[in-house]
């Protein structure tokens, strides 16, 4: 069993050619999830059931089931649907980068309002207190009081949430997308031999990673200025 | 629901391949993840690189590469070493069953390696003074003073690793293990019902994700039952 | 001592407060004067903290009437927040923002709520940072200062908002016995300068030198009030008797 670097030169720059791809996915795919995350962690922390449970409902279910059921239930489950054919969402659920950016969205969207939910109860009650007893109004305590220090708080989790978003790209390739996981499959089919080009693959996906946590670690730090003490 | 009649017997026999491959991963899992923790925290500079170059690894690949891998990986080593002993043999399929559960084990086993780190510093110094200084061993320090604290402070994370592995058993169908998924492409092939079918195993997973939550809640209401106080 | 004519700032008739099935606040009748300096001691778990808690609406209490500056505390949103504007709290545990400066502190409330400038704010700030005597702090995070100087801070941020009336928390109680006469100082310089305030506190010293009024509570009642001098030398409750007894000896 011989080691063919050859092919190994020969195929990554192919696989990278996906990265374009893969990066679109993750993007996007983060962009829209934590908008809705936000969306989420209001209705869930507005203290009104009819909005809060619904959230609940709709986490658990995200959270609860595998993502790639939730991508083949979109990609090939929902064309099924007559109603989802004649709406104006067909032209993107039609598509498989379409169905793959849904797929994501929702699932990281359920998946980071918890995170967020989890920073906003880490942030000390007596605070929130305090502004209040200054006459802040909730809306004000909210944005500057809560949220900052929800934020720092929620960034380690955060950027977890990104590194799992970016290997979940990779499932893109199971609904034909070729991403660089997706074109990886392809180069194997043809040449059989997995370990030259898995192997390369798995370390251009941890370079990405490791790009992930520095930026991260770079975030967090700049956040934390406040809390090394000189004392 | 007419369009499973037939069916249920088929994701019964699925779904019981799924609890299989879970339990199996489990195991493996609790194993992998005190073997990494006990590297990460020995004084041997080996082990500790070691370990930590297992958890970058498999916390930075995508999970659906890592089975992908191991599948024709090891398939390719077995067919190699049949064709020492026969060198007719073109192709010797290694049993996905193994491979992903194999693959799962490892790929949650390194998150469980710092889960069980953490709950390892996590135990509260004074205790294991307060042991030491009423005469217990080593051993017995570790037996009857730490495991009880470790236990307690691993469990709610532990509760997530489990949670994954439910979920990562979806995968394993990707590599041609006959459990839920592909018993629904199989219906999909008869009934064209693509959304029906991939919903119902949504739910099987879901019901799945339910019982491990509830059973780590119980669980962790029995670990501190010690703590509650009246009133 | 206290002076009629002005009227009562603050008015508590009949306050019952519940916390699921255990009653914290018993009928309590407080009646607080323009300039009035009241100190409130008594046990753990006597409510004293759920008392004041009540007069900025912290706490919702459950049955009777808080009137605070002619403003009857209800759910009502509005009357809240007038009620928040004219009382400033000071917290046990301090209550910095701790990702804002000191003098970013004392400048967010005025800032949102009365919609200062930023010039004014910032030489209003930079006036009550000098008043407690921490002015050179005044761009440094809430984390780089020690426990005494946190706590004037939170004073003077307190007084950021022109309150009418300042309600202490046990403002002492968490912090180190070398930096507790810093706090009461600064406390003693408000008072003598006419500030109404409520003081829950353990510092019976503070309160025999301070207070108009001394107001003992136990179990969720006012067990008796009145002037230090009575009320430290000739108390006429045997709960009040006890309790100086316990805290004054040791």
């Amino acid at each position: 069993m011989s080691f063919d670097f050859a092919l190994i030169l020969d195929s990554i720059p192919k696989m990278l050619m996906g990265i374009g791809l893969t990066l679109q996915l993750l993007f996007l795919s983060l962009a829209i999830g934590t908008a809705l995350a936000i969306i989420l962690l209001l209705m869930r922390i507005s203290g009104r059931w009819y909005l809060a449970a619904p959230t609940m409902v709709y986490i658990y279910i995200f959270r609860g089931t595998p993502i790639l059921v939730q991508i083949f239930i979109i990609y090939y489950g929902l064309p099924q649907l007559e109603f989802v054919r004649d709406s104006i969402f067909w032209p993107i659920l039609r598509e498989p980068f379409g169905c793959a950016i849904v797929a994501l969205s929702l699932n990281t969207g359920a998946y980071v309002s918890e995170i967020f939910r989890g920073g906003v109860l880490g942030v000390d009650r007596g605070l929130t207190e305090a502004g209040a007893a200054l006459g802040l109004s909730a809306r004000h305590r909210f944005i500057y009081i809560t949220a900052p220090i929800a934020i720092r708080l929620c960034l380690p989790a955060y950027s977890n949430d990104v590194v799992s978003l970016m290997k979940s790209t990779a499932l893109a390739s199971t609904i034909t997308l070729l991403d660089m996981m997706g074109i990886a499959r392809t180069i194997v089919a043809e040449t059989y031999a997995p370990y030259e080009v898995f192997l390369s693959l798995m370390v251009i996906y941890l370079i990405i990673t490791w790009i992930i946590q520095r930026t991260f670690g770079w975030i967090e730090k700049r956040m934390s200025r406040h809390i090394r003490s000189e004392v | 629901m007419e369009v499973l009649t037939g069916w249920w017997d088929d994701f019964f026999w699925g779904s019981l391949v799924v609890v299989e491959l879970f339990f199996v991963a489990l195991f493996l899992t609790v194993l992998f993840g005190l073997i990494g923790a006990a590297a990460k925290l020995s004084n041997s500079r080996v082990a500790k690189a070691v370990a930590s170059g297992y958890t970058i690894v498999f916390r930075g690949t995508p999970e659906i590469l890592v089975l992908l891998l191991f599948y024709f990986g090891a398939a390719i080593i077995l067919t190699s070493i049949a064709q020492i002993f026969d060198p007719a043999v073109k192709f010797v399929d290694f049993p996905p069953f193994w491979a992903g559960s194999l693959a799962i084990a490892l790929i949650v086993g390194s998150y469980a390696t710092e889960t069980f780190r953490g709950a390892f510093l996590g135990v509260d110094p004074g205790q294991v003074e307060a042991a030491r200084a009423l005469g217990l061993s080593n051993l017995q320090t570790f037996i009857y003073v730490r495991i009880p604290a470790m236990w307690r402070l691993a469990l709610p994370p532990f509760g997530n690793h489990m949670l994954s592995l439910i979920k990562d058993t979806a995968l394993v169908a990707i590599i041609g293990l006959e459990e839920t998924l592909f018993v629904a492409e199989q219906a999909i092939g008869y009934t064209a019902k693509p959304f029906t079918l991939y919903l119902v195993v949504g739910m099987i997973y879901l019901s799945f994700s339910t019982i491990i939550t509830l059973s780590v809640m119980a669980c962790e209401k029995y670990a501190n039952r010690h703590l509650e106080t009246a009133g | 001592m206290t002076d009629n004519e002005v009227g009562n700032i603050i008015q508590l008739e009949n306050v019952d407060k519940y916390f699921g099935q255990f009653q914290a606040l018993k009928g309590v009748n407080l009646t607080v004067a323009k300039g009035e300096r009241v100190v409130v001691c008594g046990p753990s778990g006597s409510g004293k903290s759920t008392l004041i808690r009540c007069i900025n609406r912290l706490e919702a209490h459950s049955a009777g009437k808080i009137i605070v500056n002619g403003h009857e505390l209800t759910d009502a949103v509005k009357d809240i927040d007038a009620v928040r504007r004219e009382v400033g709290m000071v917290f046990q545990s301090f209550n910095l923002f701790p990702h804002l400066t000191v003098v970013e502190n004392l400048m967010l409330a005025p800032r949102l709520v009365r919609k200062a400038s930023k010039d004014e704010n910032r030489e209003k700030a930079m006036q009550l940072l000098e008043r407690v005597k921490i002015q050179d702090q005044a761009d440094k995070w809430p984390s780089a200062l020690s426990g005494g100087q946190q706590q004037r801070v939170a004073i003077a941020r307190a007084l950021c908002m022109n309150p009418e009336v300042i309600l202490f928390d046990e403002p002492t109680s968490a912090l180190d016995p070398e930096m507790i006469s810093e706090v009461l100082d600064v406390m003693i310089d408000l008072a003598r300068e006419g500030m109404t305030m409520i003081c829950v506190t353990h510092e019976m010293g503070f309160a025999r030198s301070v207070a108009d009024n001394v107001v003992f509570m136990d179990q969720g009642e006012i067990v008796e009030t009145g002037p230090p001098a009575t009320f430290f030398d000739n108390p006429k409750s045997a709960r009040t008797r006890l309790f100086l007894e316990q805290i004054l000896t040791h």
